[in-house]
């Protein structure tokens, strides 16, 4: 157990090396520069080759790459271009507004999609399994930002119960988690309700029933013990997308996280910014995966006994 | 029983009274959003900063002020005087004046401030580049000694990256200056600065030297004002019309007639900094012939794009200038209007020759070009009212789309013929910056690059030894590149605020070229 798991994290590192590769020449190949946003008119003649100079813009691509890479890997996240902060400043800001947010849409789509997929899957066929499947199939495929919209319309405009946008006190996270949070609900409820009926037509099942012991103790102790070692895995996996997903709900409810921070750095192709966002965000799946991963071999003895 | 429940009332009441307190419960309390290009700003520091926002005019005061018309008047400097050669000027400042940590704004205080905008490494720091050094005259007049003259002087002291900064804090602070602690001679006083989220200022009750361009002159009538951050144009509208905010200090023209059915919600205009225009690449065939260039200028319809785009509001261009600047005043003839029996003239003249269809053609080739435009749905609307009126004298223009970001690119091959773009900037340099024949491609979109025009262009940018010269030198400059046509003023549009009228009570006629200070200044809640 204990090779597997340094051999997942040594894996870790080429991973991260390709990953730093893409989000560096994909960005320096979109066309426009920082300096575009930088120059006034009014500025010298010479102000393009000066800047350039003085935010290392003038040197190679590969060199370049070398020296964030190096700077990188020290924990130097570099000075923003157009921000003129230090992006570790920006991003220490911004992460904690977005892992709250995550982490709380996280744990609503966690306990409402598991109970949806149970309730489903206990009543398969019937109509709480067609209506929540059916309700499912919506908020799966309604966009977050027009959800967010929507939500803000309901619950702020018409009833007021909640505020329009901001980040001031625990009101202001409702409509947000429950934006990110439906869509991963959906997800969670198939899952659970697939793996459910599944396991309840293994062996140990039937067993179970011949033993006696009564249907719903045997789904909810038994049956429900087998179906969660896929949705945890999923759960896990969904660590570093429920980041990168609160990136267009930030901005609908103006709530200063990664997401906003990426968008505006993007807009002014401010590199080190775009860079360091990208790079939590990666790092947010990657992780995500190792700990699916870990967890699965965790919980699951076969999985377990193939490692050994 | 009787006393615990007593005892817990009272003690209710007294955490009450001081959460109240915590929060804050000022009469004269308001909450504004931020402009949406002003998201994100990172800092209150003006020699640094490469972006700063509306609450940054509010923390500082600058030694100029600059009215609508964009004349300049006193601010910190009550009077100031040019030397003829254009190698001094002389401001004698305000007297009884303290920046927020109690240090005075006197010559010194100047003469180091500039110090420091000169030393400090920034982008900014060609707007001081040509002064040479500041000399203490006495304790309220400072001389500053130029390297060469600099007519633009006056404008480059009223840019909000001039504000007046206290500079022994700046050096105290460094990196810090500005995101957590900051210091001007402004209304306010920082209180808190969440990087994309909000800034909360206090009055400075000190305050009473605003500018006169303000009715109000300190301290400002509001005790404390909340600017919030929100990216998104129509969750501003919603914080707006719920209440959850007070004004919007920008609100884009799809919103404006939502918000006047608002019965609530009022809407202030002022002028805007925009022109709208299409330029004309003058290399390529066939506006290669000033002829075809000058058809198609005088085929465009700014009056009936003013109507039928842009809903009347704001106003036509037909100079490259603003029509508040000094230099848009060109005689009459330089001027680029809707004249569609001289387009269809000229076009005749040139040997394009009417065909069936509607398209003009020579020697058996028709006369389409391509009109590259950006994908925000503004500008593909109005492309295409563009894009019919050069049909209606027989162009056919061909609309291709880029997104935004990816177009200047596009414009640095060269390849353009017409586009439809628009910039926004306050000062005649502009004439330099778009038609400047060492940029071609961008920002020179129409690949202008006319020896006459250069000669023009250098007696414009350093040729002037005052201001009066200046506005001649480029008037003359923005005269001759018109008569070229290397492109065709479309419309200027204006800036527009939102405001809840229930809540606070706004002056209706606003002296500035933007809503800044002037206006906080005269803000008062409505109680």
């Amino acid at each position: 157990m204990l090779s597997y798991l340094i051999r997942r994290i040594l894996m870790l590192i080429p991973v991260f090396l390709a990953v730093s590769v893409v989000i560096f020449s994909i960005l320096h190949f979109i066309p426009g520069d920082p300096i575009d946003n930088l120059l006034k008119p009014g500025s010298p003649p010479d102000a393009r080759a000066q800047m350039e100079a003085r935010y290392g813009l003038d040197k190679p691509l590969p060199v370049q790459y070398g020296i964030w890479l190096s700077k990188v890997v020290q924990g130097d996240l570099g000075t923003a271009i157009v921000a003129r902060r230090p992006v570790t400043d920006l991003i220490a800001t911004a992460l904690p507004h977005s892992l709250w947010l995550g982490g709380l849409a996280l744990l609503f789509s966690s306990v409402v999609g598991i109970v949806l997929g149970v309730v489903a899957a206990l009543n398969k066929d019937g109509w709480p399994d067609k209506m929540i499947m059916g309700g499912v199939l919506v908020g799966s495929t309604m966009p977050s930002f027009w959800l967010g919209l929507l939500l803000i319309l309901a619950f702020s405009v018409w009833l007021g119960w909640f505020p329009v946008s901001g980040a001031r006190g625990w009101n202001s996270l409702v409509l947000p988690v429950l934006t990110i949070g439906l869509g991963g609900t959906a997800l969670v409820a198939r899952i659970t309700r697939v793996s459910m009926i599944e396991a309840a037509g293994r062996d140990f099942v039937a067993l179970l029933h011949a033993k006696g012991l009564s249907p719903l103790r045997i789904q909810l102790r038994h049956v429900l013990r087998q179906a969660l070692i896929p949705v945890i895995t999923i759960l896990a996996l969904r660590i570093g997308w429920i980041l990168g997903g609160a990136v267009t709900v930030e901005v609908v409810f103006a709530r200063p996280g990664l997401g906003t921070l990426l968008i505006k750095s993007l807009g002014q192709h401010d590199y080190p910014v775009v860079q360091a966002c990208l790079l939590m965000l990666a790092m947010a799946v990657m992780l995500g995966t190792l700990l699916g991963d870990i967890l699965q071999a965790a919980m699951d003895p076969r999985v377990r006994a193939a490692l050994e | 029983m009787t006393f615990t429940f007593r005892k817990s009332l009272l003690s209710a009441t007294i955490s009450l009274t001081t959460l109240l307190a915590a929060q804050g419960v000022w009469a004269q309390e308001a909450v504004f959003v931020m402009a949406g290009n002003e998201v994100g700003a990172p800092t209150y520091n003006p020699i640094k900063a490469t972006m700063l926002n509306t609450a940054s005019g509010l923390l500082f005061d600058r030694l100029v002020s600059q009215a609508a018309d964009l004349s300049y008047h006193p601010w910190l400097a009550e009077s100031w005087e040019e030397a003829p050669d254009g190698m001094s000027w002389t401001f004698h400042l305000k007297e009884g004046v303290t920046f927020h940590n109690g240090e005075p704004f006197n010559a010194e205080a100047v003469k180091a401030w500039i110090e420091l905008f000169k030393t400090t490494p920034s982008d900014n720091t060609y707007m001081a580049e040509a002064i040479a050094s500041v000399e203490v005259v006495d304790d309220h007049t400072v001389k500053f000694v130029m390297s060469r003259p600099e007519p633009n002087l006056l404008y480059n002291l009223s840019s909000t990256f001039m504000s007046v900064v206290e500079a022994k804090s700046f050096t105290a602070l460094g990196d810090d200056y500005g995101v957590t602690e900051v210091y001007g001679t402004g209304p306010f006083k920082l209180e808190s600065f969440t990087i994309g989220q909000e800034t909360v200022l206090v009055r400075n009750d000190d305050y009473v030297w605003a500018s006169p361009l303000a009715k109000n002159h300190g301290p400002a009538k509001m005790e404390r004002v909340t600017f919030r951050e929100i990216p998104e144009d129509s969750t501003a509208f919603l914080e707006l019309k719920t209440g959850g905010v007070d004004m919007l200090m920008s609100v884009p023209p799809d919103l404006t007639a939502e918000i006047v059915k608002e019965p609530n919600l009022t809407v202030v205009t002022l002028p805007g900094a925009d022109v709208w225009y299409m330029p004309i690449n003058v290399t390529k065939a066939p506006f290669d012939d000033i002829r075809v260039r000058e058809a198609a200028a005088k085929a465009i319809n700014q009056e009936e794009i003013l109507a039928s785009v842009f809903g009347g509001v704001g106003t036509t261009a037909d100079t490259f200038l603003i029509s508040a600047l000094p230099e848009s005043k060109v005689p009459e003839s330089s001027k680029i209007k809707y004249d569609p029996a001289r387009a269809n003239a000229l076009l005749d003249e040139a040997g394009w020759t009417m065909g069936p269809d509607g398209v003009r053609t020579k020697d058996g080739q028709p006369l389409k070009v391509s009109l590259w435009t950006q994908s925000d749905s503004i500008f593909r609307r109005l492309t295409e009212v563009v894009q019919a009126q050069l049909k209606a004298v027989g162009i056919e223009a061909e609309i291709t789309t880029f997104d935004s970001s990816t177009i200047r690119d596009q414009y640095k091959t060269g390849e353009q013929q017409l586009a439809v773009r628009s910039y926004n900037w306050d000062n005649a340099d502009i004439v330099d910056w778009f038609f400047g024949g060492d940029r071609l491609g961008y920002p020179n979109v129409s690949m202008f690059n006319d020896p006459k025009a250069e000669e023009l262009r250098a007696a414009a940018m350093t040729g002037a030894k005052n201001m009066e010269e200046r506005i001649a030198n480029f008037t003359a400059y923005h005269d001759y590149v018109l008569t070229q046509f290397p492109m065709a003023p479309i419309y200027q549009p204006v800036q527009a605020m939102a405001y809840n009228h229930d809540r606070l009570s706004v002056p209706e006629k606003i002296d500035a070229p933007s809503f800044g200070s002037a206006l906080f200044m005269d803000i008062e809640v409505k109680e």
